[in-house]
């Protein structure tokens, strides 16, 4: 009897964790299938467009809306990387200082960093809109690396504070009595003990930036300046009729090649920084 | 000595914390401030900047169209919470009373919508759930004899729940298992000892001593919701029909950027935010207040 519960238990657990699974090797799928909008056959002629980047050959009319498809993931990877380096510096450091030392403010600070956080910045749209275009940044990639960094960064600091607040003063109070100055210390011995947190909120900002669709949809217009979330969105837009979605899925492969690789090498830190960020 | 010790903290500190207080302010307090001026204007495509007091404000009370996206924010908050909540339970539930591997296992294959980019996640919802005979679903019960089914034209609510839920779910799973595991295992071994049912250790053990974890995720979870529309706007976009699925926040994304260049209302779009702003704002304190109360009441057990 009791077996036979555990048994029906596994079995539960089983089909519920392949759940998520399912849309995306439909996905897959759908990206080597021979017919345009239904999984049928096994072909790689919907990757053709990885040799010239182009995603209509026969129809130079099309081809002429759309970009490269490898300059919009050149886009999209100045924005990943960007986005990365940016949080990943600025929250390495702020939160080395909110986590050691005590100032006026400090709490103060804190409690803005959480709340900004709870209330997503996406409601600000209008007024970075305006701000980006006040400062010539509307249309430029780097106006949404900047606000895609601001958004992520409250959380980076959160995560960071977290994992320096782990570290025993012990460790570094014995670098100082060895001579070092607070700098040193925070180089050559705080920043190798917390490189798990760097890591994590590196890989987190990384995928961030990489996936990012709103600002990209808002602030840019130009198609050279498009990332692949773009260009996925727009083809799905203006092919919904169901013309040609085989090489949409093919194109939306590409696209998670990066994010696949990532997620199964660091998914042990995604779930630490998905932790960190709401342990307040 | 002294002052030059004083000195180098304050050096430190200045060099390692500006950056980010420049861009907290830059970024978003300043937004903030400028949508609640906004809001107080005409702002439109010529961005001139017009004040016309609280008229906007009196235009969203007489506006028809605020029922409708009050009503569609309800629905959608309390539902993808509802979704978020409960299948979240469930999975955090579920992987703690399996072997470890593939507990572990599961809750990372359910952290995989999350991860991936929304535009990719929203359109494979579409594709299979899509209304048309080509659409996934369709596809398989026209193959299969059946009459195929309006999904998204007929199931609009529960396909959005589907949609955000398998992404909101995730993270709720990942807080409650992490919760369920801290319990100390003595308390289910004794109540096992005793001849407890499983179903009686869930409800008279488990879930009283998650049940702030609970709250904090509902907490948590309902100030995100209210400012979400990605999903929305990349799969439904406020259709099908008038306004079924238009939340406030979106209503808001559309009276600015919406397909023709004759939206860019900024002043009443600034006006919706703002007031999503201060419900917000009133919220996060609010939880801020129990929630640091209840830390304070544990603090001296930890002593």
């Amino acid at each position: 009897m009791v077996k036979v519960r555990t048994i029906l238990l596994y079995l539960v657990a089983v089909v519920v964790a392949a759940v998520p699974l399912v849309p995306l090797g439909l996905l897959f799928a759908l990206a080597l299938s021979e017919h345009p909008v239904y999984v049928r056959g096994l072909t790689l002629a919907n990757f053709e467009f990885l040799k010239t980047g182009v995603l209509f050959p026969g129809d130079p009319h099309r081809s002429k809306i759309y970009p490269n498809v490898y300059t919009a993931a050149a886009n999209t990877l100045l924005l990943a990387l960007g986005n990365m380096a940016l949080v990943t510096l600025i929250s390495s450091m702020a939160g080395y200082v909110i986590s050691r030392y005590s100032f006026r403010g400090r709490s103060a600070l804190l409690g803005t960093f959480l709340v900004i956080h709870g209330v997503p910045a996406s409601v600000m749209l209008v007024a970075l809109y305006y701000l980006l275009k006040a400062t010539g940044l509307l249309n430029t990639l780097l106006g949404v690396v900047l606000v895609k960094m601001a958004v992520d960064l409250p959380l980076g600091v959160w995560v960071l504070k977290g994992f320096y607040d782990g570290i025993p003063w012990d460790t570094e109070i014995a670098a100082l009595v060895d001579g070092t100055s607070r700098f040193g210390a925070f180089f050559r011995v705080m920043l190798p003990l917390v490189s798990p947190g760097i890591f994590s909120i590196a890989l987190f900002s990384f995928l961030s930036g990489w996936g990012e669709f709103i600002f990209v949809y808002t602030f840019i217009q130009s198609s050279t300046n498009w990332t692949l979330s773009m260009l996925i969105q727009s083809l799905f837009a203006s092919e919904m009729g169901g013309i040609n979605l085989a090489l949409i899925a093919a194109l939306s492969v590409f696209y998670l090649v990066p994010v696949l690789v990532l997620f199964v090498v660091g998914e042990k830190y995604l779930v630490r920084v998905t932790i960190g960020g709401v342990k307040g | 000595m002294r002052v030059s010790r004083e000195l180098s903290k304050k050096l430190i500190i200045g060099v390692m914390l500006t950056p980010a207080v420049v861009v907290a302010v830059l970024f978003l307090a300043v937004p903030a401030a400028l949508t609640i001026l906004i809001s107080l204007t005409e702002l439109d495509y010529r961005f001139k900047w017009i004040w016309c007091g609280l008229n906007n404000y009196a235009r969203l009370l007489t506006d028809p169209t605020t029922r409708l996206v009050v009503q569609a924010t309800a629905i959608y908050v309390a539902g993808t919470l509802a979704f978020n909540t409960l299948w979240g339970l469930c999975l955090a539930l579920l992987s703690t009373h399996v072997h470890d591997a593939l507990g572990t296992f599961m809750r990372a294959a359910w952290l995989l919508p999350r991860v991936l980019p929304s535009v990719v996640w929203a359109m494979l919802m579409m594709w299979i759930f899509s209304p048309l005979d080509a659409g996934f679903l369709n596809s398989l019960i026209i193959n299969m004899g059946g009459q195929p089914v309006p999904w998204t034209f007929r199931y609009y609510w529960p396909f959005l729940f589907v949609v955000n839920g398998f992404i909101g779910s995730s993270l709720s799973a990942i807080i409650f298992s992490s919760a369920i595991k801290s319990i100390p295992p003595d308390y289910i071994i004794a109540a096992k000892v005793d001849g407890a049912s499983s179903f009686t250790i869930i409800t008279r053990i488990i879930l009283p001593m998650i049940k702030w974890h609970i709250a904090f995720f509902v907490a948590y979870n309902t100030l995100s919701l209210l400012a979400s529309f990605e999903y929305i706007l990349l799969t439904l976009n406020g259709g099908p029909g008038y306004y079924t699925t238009e939340v406030m926040i979106l209503r808001a994304y559309h009276l600015a950027f919406g397909q023709y260049m004759v939206a860019m209302d900024f002043g009443y779009a600034a006006t919706h935010v703002t007031i999503l702003l201060v419900v917000g704002l009133v919220l996060s304190i609010a939880y801020w207040r129990v929630f640091r109360l209840r830390r304070l009441m544990i603090e001296p057990k930890l002593e």
